[in-house]
């Protein structure tokens, strides 16, 4: 299970895809400094990017929990949702910040699942 | 706020216009409150992200220095992990860089809602050096204390608070890609978790309505398209889906009184 790429990107074709995500990344990020004296946050087009952005990092996030590549699909899926419920309900059971303990719930029944199995 | 966000309320806040100009002596001094600012739970939770996302790499079989150079060179958690599932199944380069420069389009905004409040000195060519250590947490930290500190220090302060959350991120990226290797497989279940479980848990502190459908169309869309075409498809779901939350917004929601846009 460690070693799963099958079908990866590999060699070269790797690295240039980093090169190109950090090119990207820190274009968003120049981009910003060059807009910040004269562009309006409200426009529509920061409305529209924000949207794809929450859209994307959801399809991810959904991905990375139901449909994992390695270590991960050693788990049933139910677990795996079983453990996001709930975490999620510590998460809002209090109006208060709650990220750390949620976090925390969530991955030690991950590791203690992994230990009982 | 809230009451319940009386911790994170700074003292100085109180009396806002005389202790703000007051609250630091030096720019050295607003450099170091940013560090010890940032010390706590924001690097914390930063740093778990950073160490689950270093045994993520370890596990779907990627080299450290390829890990570490994620960390270093993009620091921002979503496109590394968004680089690493699209890396694996084998999608094209162009689709990588295309989807992962989207995710970080939150970047722009986050830039332009902060930097207009440093002094105007220090708004120079110097920015596109600092804007590297911008992210999240540094962001909403800033945003948060920025209108009690003096605005010829809030630089020094960002600093500081950006610096800090940069710096911990490599070894938390190899502290995380060598536990992987070394410790039982129960314990690296849980790393490989913290970044999925943390990018659920963020949702629900969306608040305006617009990007709250975003998600749940996300969730939506998101596996459909991975059966549809598997490589492209955080590319495509991303698209479609805030596309149509945009609309959704723009008709319906942005009309109606009561709602927040």
């Amino acid at each position: 299970m460690m070693n799963t790429m099958s079908s990866a990107l590999s060699g070269w074709g790797l690295w240039i895809a980093l090169v190109g995500a950090c090119l990207g990344t820190y274009f968003c990020r120049a981009i910003g400094v060059l807009l910040s004296n004269s562009i309006n946050q409200d426009s529509e087009i920061f409305r529209w990017l924000a949207a794809v952005t929450y859209a994307m990092v959801a399809a991810l996030t959904v991905r990375l929990i139901v449909m994992p590549l390695g270590l991960m699909a050693t788990v049933p899926l139910w677990i795996r949702i079983l453990i996001c419920v709930l975490a999620m309900g510590v998460m809002v059971s209090k109006s208060t910040k709650r990220l750390v303990p949620a976090l925390l719930i969530g991955t030690l029944l991950m590791v203690g699942y992994g230990v009982i199995r | 706020m809230s009451s319940a966000e009386q911790p994170y309320i700074d003292p100085s806040e109180i009396a806002l216009e005389g202790s703000a100009a007051e609250r630091f002596k030096s720019p050295n001094d607003a450099f170091w409150t940013g560090i010890r600012d940032a010390a706590g739970a924001p690097a914390m939770v930063l740093f778990a992200g950073m160490v689950g996302f270093g045994a993520m790499g370890k596990t779907n079989g990627f080299d450290v220095w390829f890990t570490t150079f994620t960390s270093f060179f993009m620091f921002a958690l979503p496109g590394q992990v968004v680089l690493l599932e699209m890396a694996i199944t084998g999608s094209s380069v162009i689709a990588i860089a295309l989807a992962v420069t989207l995710t970080s389009t939150r970047f722009i905004t986050m830039t332009v809602t902060l930097f207009p409040q440093f002094h105007q000195k220090d708004r120079n060519r110097s920015l596109y050096a600092s804007v590297h250590l911008l992210a999240m947490t540094a962001w909403a930290i800033s945003m948060r204390e920025f209108h009690a500190i003096e605005t010829r220090h809030r630089l020094a302060y960002f600093v500081g608070l950006g610096l800090l959350c940069w710096l911990i991120s490599i070894p938390g990226t190899i502290l995380g890609f060598y536990l992987a290797g070394m410790v039982p497989p129960a314990v690296t279940l849980g790393l490989v978790f913290i970044n999925p479980l943390f990018f659920l848990l963020t949702f629900t502190e969306v608040k305006p309505w617009i990007n709250r459908i975003a998600l749940i169309l996300g969730c939506i869309f998101g596996p459909i398209f991975f059966f549809v075409d598997r490589d492209t498809s955080l590319l495509t779901s991303g698209l479609v889906a805030g596309t149509l939350a945009y609309f959704i917004d723009r008709q319906f929601l942005r009309k109606k009184a009561g709602v927040i846009g």
